[in-house]
């Protein structure tokens, strides 16, 4: 086994390009070690392309091997994309965030994968460079292929960075997750909430609970309901009491039956919902 | 497996180590460096034993490639004590009755290390969160925060 660290992009591409069927990209390994090594482990986490934190044309351009602590941990990103900072800051305990990564969250595909979450409650990007060097961008919410699959070839491409529109000022999300512990505890469910306010009234909600799918997955009769409806306590109630009704849930023999969890993504569901909602009113 | 050249401080000296890259940081330590302080508990991230400091942040070492420790610092608990002279953490923890069996000691020790180095007077809260990713079988955590707090406040005090 040989462990590569790339010091630029270019040589990175070309020790992929070089090690055909045999490399693999790394970045913090808290997934990837206690599954299987690779054979050419090329630990992209030293790239300024996949450690950039920065705002440019009005979106955030957050690197794909932050850490969970490093994305926790920003200012921009905890006042215009809350439900991340949540997010990541949820995540396993503070060894895991210290090197567990934003791209690596994504990539792995667990079904409740907490960052992973909240990227598509907040419609987050992804750019992906391949071994021709050339770079495509997808949604989070298409990079799914299966269970514990995305359509990614970590043998042959480097995610690079995850885009996010920030909120601007009507809008507000939120990120919440129901374990039995608050630390080393996967999640019974998580969700995720982006919400735009306009006069009173939602004008767009973009809400997402898991684990449902091998994805993370968007409530969409709930979220074209929600349009245009007025932020009110009956419309919470709805939310709770609808929210299960488009998916089907199933049990887990590890964390809970599968009446609880309905039960918890309702509540969940509305929580979110409620607490993007404040934030978006908060701002103004 | 092919070993790998590694160089990095270790407990501030400058090493070099022929290891397999694969191979945890953690094997690594105790196997090869004779370092058995850092303690083997799960092997998967989720008991905090083996908690090193990687660039001052702690980490579980058990996770960590030992190929990824290349031009980085790492720090473990053998370099708190100065000979016989324990470090004020440690006395902390004797002190207050936060070790028992020990075994989760090293790593406790290790997070509230880290937690000190960045927020000289953590809230209990701070506290809570910083051990979150350390598992303690038998004292129950109270002693273990009470003596990260006494540790805290004696070295603002001087
Ligand atoms: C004890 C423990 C607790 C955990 N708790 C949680 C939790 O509460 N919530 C949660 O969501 N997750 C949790 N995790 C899972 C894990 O820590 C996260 O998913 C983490 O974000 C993975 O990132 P990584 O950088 O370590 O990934 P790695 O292990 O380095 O990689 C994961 C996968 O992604 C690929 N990959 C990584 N980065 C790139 C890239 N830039 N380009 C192309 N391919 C890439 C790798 O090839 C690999 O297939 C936990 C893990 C452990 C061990
Ligand atoms: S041995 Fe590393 S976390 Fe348990
Ligand atoms: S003192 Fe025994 S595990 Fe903590």
């Amino acid at each position: 086994m040989s462990y590569l660290k790339a010091l630029n992009l270019r040589q990175a591409v070309a020790l992929l390009r070089g090690n055909p069927g045999r490399i693999r990209v790394v970045a913090g390994a808290t997934d990837l070690s206690l599954q299987e090594m690779p054979q050419v482990a090329l630990d992209i986490t030293a790239l300024p392309e996949t450690t950039g934190l920065e705002t440019a044309d009005g979106f955030f351009s957050l690197g794909a091997a932050l850490t969970h602590s490093e994305i926790a941990n920003s200012h921009p990103v905890r006042h215009k994309a809350t439900a991340l900072t949540e997010a990541c800051a949820s995540i396993g305990s503070p060894q895991i965030r210290n090197v567990g990564t934003l791209g690596g969250n994504v990539i792995n595909a667990a079904p409740a994968a907490d960052a992973a979450v909240a990227l598509v409650a907040l419609g987050a990007g992804a750019v992906m460079i391949n071994l021709e060097g050339k770079t495509r961008e997808e949604a989070v919410e298409d990079l799914y292929a299966g269970f514990n699959q995305t359509i990614i070839d970590s043998g042959s491409e480097i995610m690079l960075k995850l885009v996010i529109r920030p909120c601007a000022a009507n809008e507000g999300s939120s990120f919440e997750r129901f374990a039995s512990r608050k630390a080393l505890a996967l999640p019974m469910v998580n969700g995720a909430a982006r919400v735009e306010v306009v006069d009173g009234f939602f004008r767009s909600v973009r809400l997402v609970l898991a684990p449902i799918n091998p994805a993370p997955t968007r409530l969409l009769n709930l979220e074209e309901k929600l349009q245009g409806a007025p932020v009110t306590e009956e419309t919470y109630k709805k939310i709770e009491t609808e929210a299960a009704a488009e998916v089907e849930v199933r049990a887990s023999l590890l964390r809970c039956t599968a009446q609880y969890r309905s039960h918890l993504i309702g509540v969940l569901a509305a929580r979110v919902v409620r607490k993007a909602a404040e934030r978006a009113l908060e701002r103004k | 497996m092919d070993n790998q050249e590694v160089v990095f401080t270790l407990n501030e000296e400058l090493v070099r180590v022929y290891a397999d890259p694969a191979e945890s940081l953690l094997t690594v330590l105790r196997d090869k460096l004779g370092l058995f302080g850092t303690k083997v508990g799960c092997g998967r991230g989720e008991c905090g034993a083996c908690t090193v400091l990687l660039d001052d942040q702690p980490v579980n070492s058990c996770l960590i490639p030992f190929g990824k420790v290349e031009g980085r610092r790492i720090e473990t608990i053998e370099n708190l004590s100065r000979g016989e002279e324990y470090h004020p953490i440690q006395k902390a923890f004797v002190e207050k009755g936060a070790v028992q069996c020990g075994f989760c000691s090293p790593g406790m020790i290790m997070s509230a290390h880290a937690l000190l180095k960045t927020n000289p007077q953590p809230s209990l809260q701070e506290i809570k969160t910083a051990i979150s990713g350390n598992l303690c079988r038998c004292t129950g955590y109270k002693q273990i925060e009470e003596a990260i707090a006494s540790a805290a406040e004696k070295k603002s005090r001087r």
